[in-house]
């Protein structure tokens, strides 16, 4: 068997994995697990937020290592569903490497995504619920609206304006919806600032980093688990920064 | 009738609209959007019912952790999209929002007092959603998916 043809596949599919969003400890049982199908005694996974590391000894005793970095990444769960489901498959069937490989390779051209449009319309809608829920009536519901997807605009359509450093990101967005709902209840639009201000920044809200945190606590990896709650604290410090900012600058006019 | 209407199943639809809006944005196809809209409606309504206290939202979130656990049993799915989606609605952004404004005014009592609930309601999140999946594997070991 060619070894590093299977260190690449399992590598590959590990990357895919980590790059949907997955839990620490599902990326590396899913590649321990690969390994293991193809008849590997004990390979070694090693993961991180943003580095996968496979190791392998062939039978001869010839040590093969492959190191992944993964890049700054959102959440697809259709992915990570697809990665899962191809995992549970190849671990089952053990198809020839050069089949595996192909299979893995056509995942991430394969996966439906909703059009911008529609992303939009989920940026839209979701702090247009959430105004109601904090109390708000339908106008402060039309102003959330508004806000959000002048958020939705700034995350899906300006990471070539902003860059791709989260914090900095957070705060540009954090700021433009905090002033954009000033605006919008000083002209008469809504009725509380607050309200609109809170249902917008919903959309921004650390919610997926808190969760992971949580999922790595669970699972043992205390380091991952640190650098996701740092990464929640810092989310969370980065939209207030902007709002505040946003504030200031709305109350300039 | 009028009070249950306005106090509890208008909420839960918003919230429930609220999560199925997120889906769009995580990429969230088929049947898991009803999952992850359904499991937000539910941690709100538990939230609601137990007053919109911090034991609460632990309580919610436990609902939220239970309900991901059965329905990624039954789709055969990984667990991590429901419990993401489904916890948004309950996230602090009121608390960050709040500390924010107590900070910037320079009311520090307020400012710490708002502070500390947000971290409450943070770390109460995550101990219910935690420890309700680690109670449901440790009872249902049988149901756990075939393995990987």
């Amino acid at each position: 068997m060619d070894y590093e043809k299977l260190l690449n596949m399992a590598a590959e599919l590990g990357y895919q994995l980590m790059y949907s969003g997955a839990e620490i400890y599902r990326v590396e049982e899913s590649a321990r697990r690969l390994l293991h199908a193809y008849g590997l005694e004990n390979p070694e996974v090693f993961a991180i937020p943003n580095c996968l590391i496979v190791s392998v000894a062939t039978p001869e005793g010839h040590p093969v290592t492959r190191m992944r970095r993964v890049p700054a990444h959102g959440t697809d769960i259709e992915l990570l569903e697809r990665c899962n489901g191809l995992c549970r498959r190849l671990c089952v069937e053990t198809p020839p490497l050069d089949e595996a490989q192909a299979a893995v390779d056509a995942l991430p051209e394969a996966i439906p995504r909703h059009s911008i449009r529609l992303m939009l319309l989920g940026y839209g809608a979701a702090p247009a619920f959430f105004a109601p829920l904090f109390g708000g009536g339908l106008r402060d519901t039309a102003c959330s609206f508004f806000c959000g997807l002048a958020v939705g605009l700034c995350l899906l359509c300006g990471g070539k304006f902003i860059g791709a450093n989260s914090f900095f990101r957070t705060a540009v967005c954090s700021a433009v919806a905090a002033f954009l709902s000033l605006t919008l209840v000083e002209a008469g639009l809504g009725t509380s600032v607050d309200i609109v201000t809170i249902s917008t920044l919903m959309v921004l809200v650390p919610g997926v980093a808190l969760t992971n945190a949580m999922r790595e606590i669970m699972a043992g990896d205390t380091f991952s688990a640190l650098s996701r709650t740092a990464d929640a604290i810092l989310v969370a410090s980065a939209i207030a920064l902007g709002a505040a900012a946003g504030q200031a600058l709305g109350g300039l006019f | 009738m009028e009070t249950i209407f306005f106090d509890y199943a208008l909420p839960c639809l918003c919230a429930f609209l609220a999560c199925v809006g997120f889906t769009l944005t995580f990429n969230i196809h088929g049947y898991g959007k009803l999952i992850a809209g359904v499991g937000g409606a539910l941690g709100w309504l538990v939230y609601l019912l137990g007053g919109k206290t911090i034991f609460a939202a632990f309580l919610a979130a436990a609902a939220i952790g239970v309900f991901a656990e059965v329905m990624s049993r039954v789709r055969r799915c990984p667990v991590t999209g429901y419990v993401l989606v489904a916890l948004l609605p309950l996230v602090p952004g009121g608390g960050i929002y709040y500390a924010m404004r107590h900070g910037v005014a320079g009311e520090t009592t307020l400012f710490l007092s708002t502070l500390l609930h947000t971290f409450g309601m943070a770390a109460a999140l995550a101990v219910g959603a935690m420890l309700a999946s680690s109670v449901f594997r440790a009872i249902f070991p049988r149901l756990r998916p075939p393995k990987k």
